[in-house]
C-alpha cells in the first residue's frame, strides 16, 4: 500500500521524480523524429535548446522548436494531487515530521511541472484536487485556463508550502526546502522577467486581452523581490561554490560538474547503466575520433564565446594574428578558465587526442584585408580546403580529423571550430564513450544558478550593489576579473548567466522570458573561428566567418508562446483562445 | 442476433458529407493606391474560421500569392469568419463573415503602415544604388519602424523569405525610430549593394520593417536589374 509507509512512498515518489520536467542530457525539444521529455531512449543529445537560438548551432533547421512538443503533464500532476490528498489521512504511518515533510515534496513536484507548463503556454487550468471519472461529468472535468499571472502566484504558493514543510536536507535526487527555494528563485524570475518585457514586446491577441498569457507590469517588482528572497535565504546553508581545485580553476570548473559530492548541487539526477538510465553526452559532443562514436552535431558559436570578449585574432588593420602553433590562441590569450572549460577550442586535447581543426591551408598569406577575405565565397580564395581529413597535400592534412566541416558532407565535424566541453567526462576512458555510456548526473538545480537569479533580480530592483557582490562570487570561481559597481547593469548580470549556465538548457528560456529572442534571432546567421594553416609560414591564422551550414534562424514574436496542443483543445473547448496567432 | 445486426449497420454506414469542393479567392487590396497590395508569398495570411462547422473551429489559413491575390480551391462549403493577417497593414478589426461555396470571392481592403514612393535604382558597374521614400498613411500610433533592407533574389518570386542574405539581411539598415521621431532625412533612405555578381539577372525590391505582432515589412514593386 502507497501510504503505508516509507517503502510504499519511496516507490511512488520514484515515479513522479523520474517524470519531473527536468531538461536533462536526455530533453528533446524538437526538430526530426521525436521529442520529449525524460526520452529513456534517446541518444541524439545534440538535439539541444541551445542549437535551436545562438548558444550553439546543431542538427536543427534553425530556430524550429517554438511550436513545442504538445507536453501536458495533468496525469503527472494527477499523481502528485493523489499524494497531497491522500496522504495526510495516513500519518499514523510516518514516523515524527516525515508526513509533513512528504507533502511538502509533493507541493514541490506539483510547483515544478506548472512551472514547466506556464513558461511554455502562459496561463493553463490549475488544477489542484484529483478529478475522478466517471464520477464526474465531462463538463466538470473540463477546466477553462486560469490567467497567467494566477498560474505563477500558486506555484509561488506551493513552494512556500513546500519550503515550510521540507527538512533543510534530503537524500541525493530528492527535493529538500533549499530545493523548493531554488525553484522558486528561478519561477519567479521569469514571472517578473514576463511582467516586465512581456509588457512591451507581446502579440496581440484575444488570449493576450483576456490575460490567459502576460502579467500586468505593475506586478513584475513583487515577483523580481519574491525571487531575491527566496535566493536570499541561502545565506547560511551549506550551498556553496565548488572550489576544491581553487589553484587549477580550469580543472575546478571542469570538474564541477563531474564531481558527485559537489556542494554546490542542490538537486541532481543520477543515470546509470546498469539500470539501463545511462545518457550519451560523451558520445554526442565531442569528434567521432575521441570516443566511441558515433558524432557530434552541436557546436559553441563564436557569438558565444565572445561573451567572455573578442578574441585576439585580428591586429589593427584587419590582418590576421600569425600563431606558432594552433593551440596558442588557447594557451596565449589569457582566456577566462571557465571559458577553457566550458568549450574545447582548436589545439585542446581529449583522452590524449587533440582537437585538430582547421578549415584549409594557405600557401601563400592572402594579401586582402580579413573583412575582403571572407566575404568572399570559399572556391573564389587562395585556401586550399577538403572535404575529407584524409585528402593530403603535399603529405599534410588539409583540414583536421576534428574537422571543419564542408558544405555537402556530414556535421559530425565542427561548423564553428568549437566543441562543448562542459559535462565532458575527460577521465572516462575511450572504449567506454559509446551510447548509453555516460553516467555522469544532471545538475538541474546548483547554487551558482541560485546566485545568478539574486544578481538578476537584485539589479532589476535597483540593488545593483547586491548583483554585484554575486557576481564577483561567480567570477572569482570562473577565474575572471572582479566587477565594480559601476560596471554591473542589466546587460552585465545577463551575460554573466549566459556564460555561466551555458548549455545547461537555460538560454532559450531566458532569451523568451526576456522577449529578445525576436531581436538577436531576427533571420540571424551565426559565426565560428575558423583555423588555416598558412604553409610558407608555416603558422596559423584564425577567421571569424558564418558557420559552415550557413543556416538561418528566425523567432517569430508567437514562439514567445507555445500553442495550447490541438489534442487538448479537442478534448476541452474551454481551452480556446488559444494563443495569439496559432 | 441483435449484436450482429448493430454491427453490420454500422459497417455500412456511408460518409455523406460533400468532399472539399469550395473554393475561396480575392485580392488583398492597398487602400492607398487602389491596386493589390504589395506582399510576397505567404507574408499575408487570410485565415479562416469555419463557424459552421464549430464553434470553436481551428483556424486554417491561405498564403497570400506574391501578386497580392490569394485563392484556395480545396475548402469545405460552409460560413466562414475570414481575416487578413500577418502583413504590415493597420489590423483589421471587423472581422467579414462570408458563405464559402463553389466560386466564392471575396476582396479586403487594407491601410499599409508604410508606402514606398518614388524607389529609383542606378547601377554602377557591379554596385547598386536605391534610393525611395518612405510616407504612412496613418501616423499616429504606428508601430515602431525596426529596419530597412534590400531583397534581392535572382528569380521574380523576391522578397522576405526568398533572398541571398548577402545581397539582402546582409545590407539591412538598423532604425528602431518610432514615425514622429523621424526627420524628413530619416525618411529618404538610400541603399547600396555592392559587388553584386556579373552576368547576371536579379529582382531587387525594399522594405520596411515595422515592430507589429508579426514583425512584417511593407514592401516595394519588383525591379528587374542586369548586371553587365
Amino acid at each position: 500500500m502507497v501510504f503505508g509507509g516509507e517503502a510504499g512512498m519511496d516507490v511512488y515518489m520514484a515515479n513522479i521524480y523520474r517524470k519531473l520536467p527536468i531538461e536533462d542530457f536526455r530533453y528533446r525539444p524538437g526538430g526530426e523524429g521525436r521529442a520529449g521529455m525524460n526520452l529513456h531512449h534517446e541518444w541524439q543529445n545534440f538535439f539541444h535548446a541551445g542549437a535551436t537560438i545562438g548558444e550553439m548551432v546543431g542538427p536543427f533547421g534553425g530556430m524550429d522548436i517554438g511550436g513545442g512538443f504538445g507536453y501536458w503533464p495533468y496525469d503527472d500532476i494527477r499523481a502528485v494531487n493523489y499524494v497531497i490528498e491522500n496522504i495526510p489521512k495516513y500519518a499514523a504511518n510516518f514516523t515524527g515530521p516525515r508526513v509533513n515533510e512528504l507533502l511538502g515534496e509533493a507541493y514541490f513536484c506539483r510547483a515544478f511541472f506548472y512551472f514547466s507548463l506556464v513558461k511554455r503556454y502562459g496561463g493553463v487550468p490549475i488544477v489542484s484536487s484529483v478529478q475522478n471519472y466517471p464520477q464526474q461529468s465531462i463538463e466538470e472535468l473540463q477546466v477553462p485556463r486560469n490567467k497567467e499571472e494566477e498560474v505563477w502566484t500558486f506555484i509561488g504558493e506551493d513552494l512556500d508550502k513546500a519550503y515550510e514543510m521540507m527538512a533543510g536536507t534530503s537524500p541525493r535526487g530528492r527535493a529538500n526546502k533549499y530545493v523548493a527555494l531554488a525553484l522558486k528563485s528561478r519561477a519567479m524570475l521569469y514571472a517578473g522577467s514576463i511582467a516586465k518585457y512581456g509588457s512591451v514586446n507581446f502579440v496581440e491577441g484575444e488570449a493576450k486581452s483576456a490575460g490567459l498569457v502576460g502579467i500586468p507590469a505593475d506586478k513584475a517588482s513583487s515577483f523580481f523581490q519574491k525571487a531575491w528572497d527566496a535566493a536570499k535565504l541561502f545565506e547560511g546553508s551549506s550551498y556553496k561554490l565548488y572550489n576544491k581545485y581553487p589553484s587549477d580553476k580550469v580543472k575546478n570548473y571542469t570538474d564541477l560538474f563531474l564531481d558527485p559530492t559537489s556542494e554546490e548541487n542542490i538537486l541532481v539526477r543520477d543515470y546509470s547503466i546498469t539500470t539501463r538510465t545511462a545518457h550519451s553526452w560523451d558520445a554526442t559532443f565531442s569528434p567521432g575520433f575521441m570516443t566511441v562514436g558515433p558524432e557530434s552535431r552541436a557546436y559553441p558559436t563564436l557569438e558565444f564565446v565572445e561573451r567572455w570578449g573578442k578574441l585576439p585574432v585580428l591586429d589593427a588593420n584587419d590582418r590576421p594574428v600569425k600563431f606558432n602553433n594552433l593551440a596558442d590562441l588557447m594557451n596565449n590569450s589569457n582566456l577566462e578558465p571557465r571559458l577553457l572549460a566550458t568549450v574545447y577550442f582548436p589545439g585542446a586535447t581529449l583522452r590524449g587526442k587533440t582537437f585538430d581543426t582547421q578549415r584549409g591551408l594557405y600557401e601563400n598569406m592572402f594579401t586582402g584585408t580579413v573583412t575582403e577575405e571572407v566575404a568572399k565565397p570559399l572556391e573564389a580564395r587562395a585556401s586550399i580546403t577538403s572535404s575529407d581529413p584524409n585528402t593530403l597535400h603535399n603529405g599534410r592534412r588539409i583540414i583536421g580529423e576534428a574537422g571543419m566541416k564542408r558544405p555537402g558532407s556530414p556535421d559530425n565535424a565542427t561548423r564553428t571550430g568549437f566543441f562543448v566541453r562542459k559535462y565532458i567526462d575527460y577521465s572516462k576512458a575511450q572504449p567506454v564513450t559509446g551510447l548509453f555510456q555516460s553516467e555522469q548526473a544532471w545538475i538541474e538545480f546548483r547554487y551558482a544558478e541560485v546566485l545568478l537569479n539574486r544578481a538578476e533580480a537584485a539589479a532589476e530592483l535597483n540593488n545593483t550593489g547586491d548583483a554585484l557582490t554575486c557576481l564577483n562570487l561567480i567570477r572569482e570561481r570562473a577565474g575572471g576579473a572582479q566587477l565594480s559597481l559601476s560596471d554591473v547593469d542589466i546587460e552585465e548580470v545577463r551575460n554573466e548567466r549566459c556564460k555561466e549556465l551555458a548549455f545547461e538548457n537555460h538560454y532559450y528560456w531566458d532569451l523568451k522570458r526576456w522577449r529578445t529572442a525576436d531581436v538577436l534571432l531576427n533571420n540571424a546567421k551565426f559565426k565560428g573561428l575558423m583555423p588555416y594553416y598558412v604553409i610558407s609560414e608555416n603558422k596559423y591564422i584564425f577567421l571569424a566567418e558564418r558557420e559552415t551550414f550557413d543556416r538561418n534562424y528566425n523567432f517569430e514574436k508567437k514562439f514567445y508562446y507555445e500553442p495550447i496542443p490541438g489534442g487538448e483543445l479537442a478534448k476541452n473547448q474551454k481551452l480556446y483562445p488559444n494563443n495569439p496567432n496559432y | 442476433m441483435g449484436v450482429s445486426l448493430l454491427a453490420s449497420t454500422a459497417c455500412t454506414k456511408i460518409d455523406n458529407y460533400e468532399g472539399p469542393n469550395a473554393s475561396f479567392e480575392g485580392r488583398l487590396i492597398d487602400v492607398t493606391t487602389g491596386e493589390n497590395f504589395q506582399t510576397t508569398t505567404g507574408n499575408i495570411q487570410v485565415r479562416l474560421l469555419q463557424v459552421s462547422w464549430s464553434a470553436t473551429p481551428a483556424p486554417q489559413e491561405i498564403p497570400s500569392k506574391i501578386d497580392g491575390t490569394f485563392k484556395d480551391t480545396k475548402l469545405f462549403s460552409g460560413t466562414y469568419k475570414v481575416i487578413p493577417v500577418g502583413g504590415a497593414f493597420w489590423p483589421v478589426l471587423d472581422t467579414a463573415q462570408v458563405d464559402i461555396n463553389k466560386g466564392s470571392k471575396h476582396d479586403f481592403e487594407l491601410t499599409p503602415y508604410l508606402v514606398i514612393n518614388n524607389f529609383t535604382h542606378f547601377l554602377d558597374g557591379k554596385s547598386l544604388k536605391l534610393n525611395f521614400d518612405i510616407d504612412a498613411p496613418i501616423g499616429a500610433g504606428l508601430p515602431t519602424i525596426i529596419e530597412i533592407q534590400p531583397y534581392v533574389n535572382t528569380t521574380k518570386m523576391v522578397g522576405p523569405g526568398a533572398s541571398i542574405f548577402d545581397y539582402s539581411d546582409a545590407r539591412k539598415v538598423v532604425i528602431n525610430k518610432e514615425w514622429i521621431n523621424m526627420t524628413p532625412a530619416d525618411k529618404s533612405i538610400e541603399l547600396t549593394i555592392p559587388e553584386l555578381a556579373s552576368g547576371r539577372t536579379f529582382y531587387v525590391r525594399v522594405g520596411v520593417r515595422v515592430n507589429d505582432s508579426f514583425k512584417s515589412s511593407n514592401l516595394s514593386q519588383i525591379i528587374e536589374v542586369k548586371v553587365p
